[in-house]
């Protein structure tokens, strides 16, 4: 434990961002159980409340609490871009692993078809399999899980490809290990920090589509709360009720920074 | 002519070189000899005031005859300094490789000297300067040299560019750092030689920074041995090789494998029949590896999609055997085929013809880098366990208990000379020769009967070498294990093998028992390495 708060003084990327993340994991945890106010309860009575003690952000158009709301959406937001990351970064490993190990020319097939996602913008991509598929949390997740896999495909790969020849994997081979064993068991571990570093900088990534997606309002539908979808609200109120747009568009920033600053952190400690 | 008076250098309050005292006079060749970390580098450096701005100079100067360069707590001044650097004392370095710029002609890397240090030279005054430079180096073909980008010449002759470039101004000092350590044995005697004749020439003052007490034998007038820091010893070449005073030197000098100390030959002859006269009947063994007419190659571009695929043959009618319980050593220059050779032993190289025939278990190989053969994820214990885990994967007949296999993993650790709290670590708070022990521990834990080692001691220290050397000798008799031994170094080869095989490109040149090869070797090429050493 002194170890740790040790590190946090040495490492202010990594105070900085382990104070900013957690403040909003544990305030998403907490919107599970318990929120200020409901976050759908409507009162005609304090509409465009500006932000005070009673409600900390103010409230919105139907007077809800826009506090409760962010808490929620925080919580949507954070629970969606890790599903995501966990599906895309578990498909990278996967096809990464293979493509980068056997190489061949299935290999060159996989390496085209991510080429080819790379080549449009991840959100026309998304907007593209929700289409197909029909809008939806779930399909939000999928959609963007495809989006996001080519980039740990290609870490993934690169990583593979540099250490399939490396002596100790030749020696293991020598030894007769299985192929699958060298390479989830003896190469897998070496590239965990590589990785560790693109599933942070993912999980922006991810903030921000989901963000992105919900604002344009394919996302997670109403009366869900989440950050994209209440910006999106908020914009015809933007100088009326500046606070409605502030909230949620600061608390993307706050998580996106936060875990920016924490990757980085982990990063320099590495 | 070079003074440095009681000089420490400190890293992060670490001393590395502590209150060294060295002098170099005028012409003289000095040796400074140490194994790593014995701070021999670090010197140089900061005397050509190249050190990295993280160094501090705790305490000393370092005078070039009259000028005061550097002093304690003093900041280094970097005009003066840049005044001496390149024309008055000038630096070559260990990698030919990456010491000359790979996007611009030699020739004109070498004129940069010239344009920075002098002021009244014509462009063609300038050229004529630097082929005159390379010829002087041995590089016979200077106008073509000179239009030459680094990738297009030998490993020798881009460390003759280094050179030319380090002495076309006629600096009084030259300081040269393991100039000749990634060369081949040849092109290694032939720098030797070279520099030897530019400080006959030029009369120019050589600090010369090696490992390798038989380069600065066979270089130096004057010889410093470093250890940790510290000057242990210095004094002629004569006084330190012949009547060295320190315990230290002696270790150091008793550890060169040379011919005079071929290693007490046990195992070979054990279960030999001796005949009435004491003499060794000729060997009765089984053979335990025959190869027979292999061809190998690989293919170039394999790796691209639409470049035609080219074969390129690397091994060409090789064809020998090995007894059991016999070290074959394998010799021959970079490129010549033998880890494309050793690598088609192990059958890890698809592309061959001709025949190989094993007669025991999957052979095991052990590699010359000790950083890169060890997974730096696992720990050594798990590491020692893997081949029997995997063994027990692929057959259940090698299935062991968790409690067996840990306890042949410690038993290997100890045959390795190793205690039991390595079992814990990771590789990476290991030293290269703890790792290398580490290597063979895990190649031998399956007992097989042959084991390729490709240059296994090449990459440590002298000290080190002798070790592992010691060890490779106990565990193969004790194990009765048959080596294929290969290395670029002679007078290791002499020291551990019983027959040598000689291989020149791609062909086996000479194969045959060690001492009559070296007695009265019968091929021109086996001749000349012989000669080089």
């Amino acid at each position: 434990m002194k170890k740790v708060f040790g590190r946090l003084k040495q490492n202010k990327y990594l105070l900085a961002g382990v104070i900013m993340t957690g403040i909003a994991v544990l305030l998403a945890l907490v919107s599970i159980f318990w929120t200020p106010y409901s976050t759908t309860a409507m009162s005609a009575a304090e509409k465009f409340d500006a932000p005070s003690f009673r409600h900390l952000f103010g409230t919105d158009n139907f007077g809800r609490d826009i506090f409760s709301r962010v808490m929620k959406g925080m919580g949507t937001t954070i629970l969606i871009s890790t599903l995501v990351v966990l599906l895309a970064g578990a498909a990278g490993i996967l096809i990464g692993a293979l493509t980068g190990y056997f190489g061949g020319i299935v290999d060159e097939i996989v390496m085209r078809i991510t080429d080819a996602i790379n080549g449009f913008p991840s959100i026309l991509l998304a907007l593209v399999v929700i289409t197909l598929m029909g809008s939806g949390r779930q399909n939000l997740i999928i959609s963007l899980a495809i989006v996001f896999t080519p980039s740990f495909v290609r870490i993934v790969r690169s990583e593979f490809i540099r250490l399939r020849d490396a002596d100790y994997i030749l020696r293991a081979r020598l030894m007769g290990v299985g192929k699958l064993r060298i390479l989830f068991v003896h190469i897998l571990p070496n590239i965990f920090s590589t990785f560790w570093v693109s599933v942070m900088i993912g999980f922006n990534n991810a903030i921000l589509a989901e963000s992105g997606m919900s604002y344009l309002g394919i996302g997670v539908q109403p009366p869900d709360a989440t950050l994209g979808m209440m910006l999106s609200d908020a914009q015809g109120y933007l100088t009326t009720a500046p606070w409605y747009a502030l909230a949620p568009g600061l608390s993307i920033v706050w998580l996106v920074l936060g875990f920016s600053l924490l990757s980085e952190g982990i990063r320099r400690q590495a | 002519m070079i003074k440095i008076e009681n000089l420490s250098v400190a890293f992060d309050g670490t001393e590395v070189v502590k209150k060294l005292s060295l002098t170099i006079a005028d012409g003289e060749i000095v040796g400074v000899v140490g194994e790593s970390g014995s701070g021999k580098s670090v010197t140089a450096l900061t005397m050509m005031g190249l050190v990295s701005e993280e160094a501090t100079i705790t305490s000393g100067k370092i005078w070039y005859d009259d000028t005061l360069l550097l002093e304690a707590g003093k900041p280094r001044d970097k005009a003066l300094y840049r005044s001496f650097q390149g024309s008055k004392m000038s630096m070559i370095f260990q990698e030919p490789m990456t010491s000359l710029n790979p996007t611009k002609r030699v020739g004109n890397q070498v004129e940069e000297m010239l344009k920075l240090h002098t002021t009244d030279l014509t462009a063609k005054q300038m050229k004529e300067k630097v082929l005159e430079a390379f010829l002087s180096v041995g590089l016979k073909d200077a106008e073509r040299v000179y239009e030459c980008y680094p990738h297009q010449l030998s490993g020798g002759m881009r460390q003759r560019v280094m050179i030319a470039m380090a002495i076309i101004l006629h600096p009084g000092l030259v300081v040269a750092d393991e100039p000749t350590t990634a060369l081949d044995v040849s092109v290694q005697s032939q720098i030797i030689r070279l520099l030897r004749k530019i400080n006959k020439e030029q009369k120019n003052s050589m600090l010369f920074i090696t490992h390798d007490l038989n380069l600065a034998k066979r270089l130096c007038n004057r010889v410093v041995v470093m250890k940790d820091g510290n000057v242990v010893e210095s004094g002629t070449v004569n006084e330190i090789f012949d009547h060295p005073k320190e315990e230290y030197t002696r270790k150091l000098i008793e550890a060169v494998p040379s011919r005079e100390k071929k290693m007490q030959r046990f195992s070979m002859n054990v279960g030999d029949i001796q005949n009435a006269n004491g003499q060794n009947m000729p060997l009765q063994r089984p053979d335990i590896l025959e190869v027979k007419d292999l061809n190998v190659s690989y293919m170039d571009g394999s790796n691209s999609l639409f470049s035609s695929k080219k074969k390129k043959q690397v091994v060409t009618g090789a064809t020998f055997t090995m007894k059991q319980g016999e070290i074959l050593g394998l010799v021959g220059e970079s490129g010549c085929g033998k880890t494309t050779l050793s690598k088609a032993i192990l059958g890890m190289n698809k592309d061959v013809e001709g025949s190989i025939i094993h007669h025991s278990n999957q052979p095991q190989m052990i590699f010359q880098d000790p950083y890169s053969s060890l997974n730096p994820a696992k720990t050594i214990g798990w590491l020692l366990q893997e081949p029997l885990r995997a063994a027990g994967l692929r057959d259940k007949q090698f299935e062991m208990t968790k409690a067996d296999r840990e306890a042949a993993a410690f038993d290997m650790l100890h045959k390795v000379g190793l205690s039991d709290k390595y079992f814990y670590r990771k590789s990476s708070q290991l030293s290269g020769g703890q790792r290398q022990r580490i290597s063979i521990a895990q190649a031998l834990i399956t007992r097989p009967g042959l084991v390729i080692a490709d240059e296994p001691v090449s990459a440590l220290d002298v000290t080190i070498q002798a070790q592992i050397m010691e060890l490779m000798r106990k565990l193969q008799e004790e194990m009765k294990l048959s080596f294929l031994f290969i290395s670029h170094d002679i007078n290791v080869i002499y020291q551990m093998s019983d027959r040598i095989m000689v291989m020149k490109e791609g062909r086996i040149v000479e194969i045959g028992e060690t001492q009559e090869i070296f007695d009265n070797p019968k091929e021109a090429y086996t001749k000349q390495l012989l000669a080089e050493v």
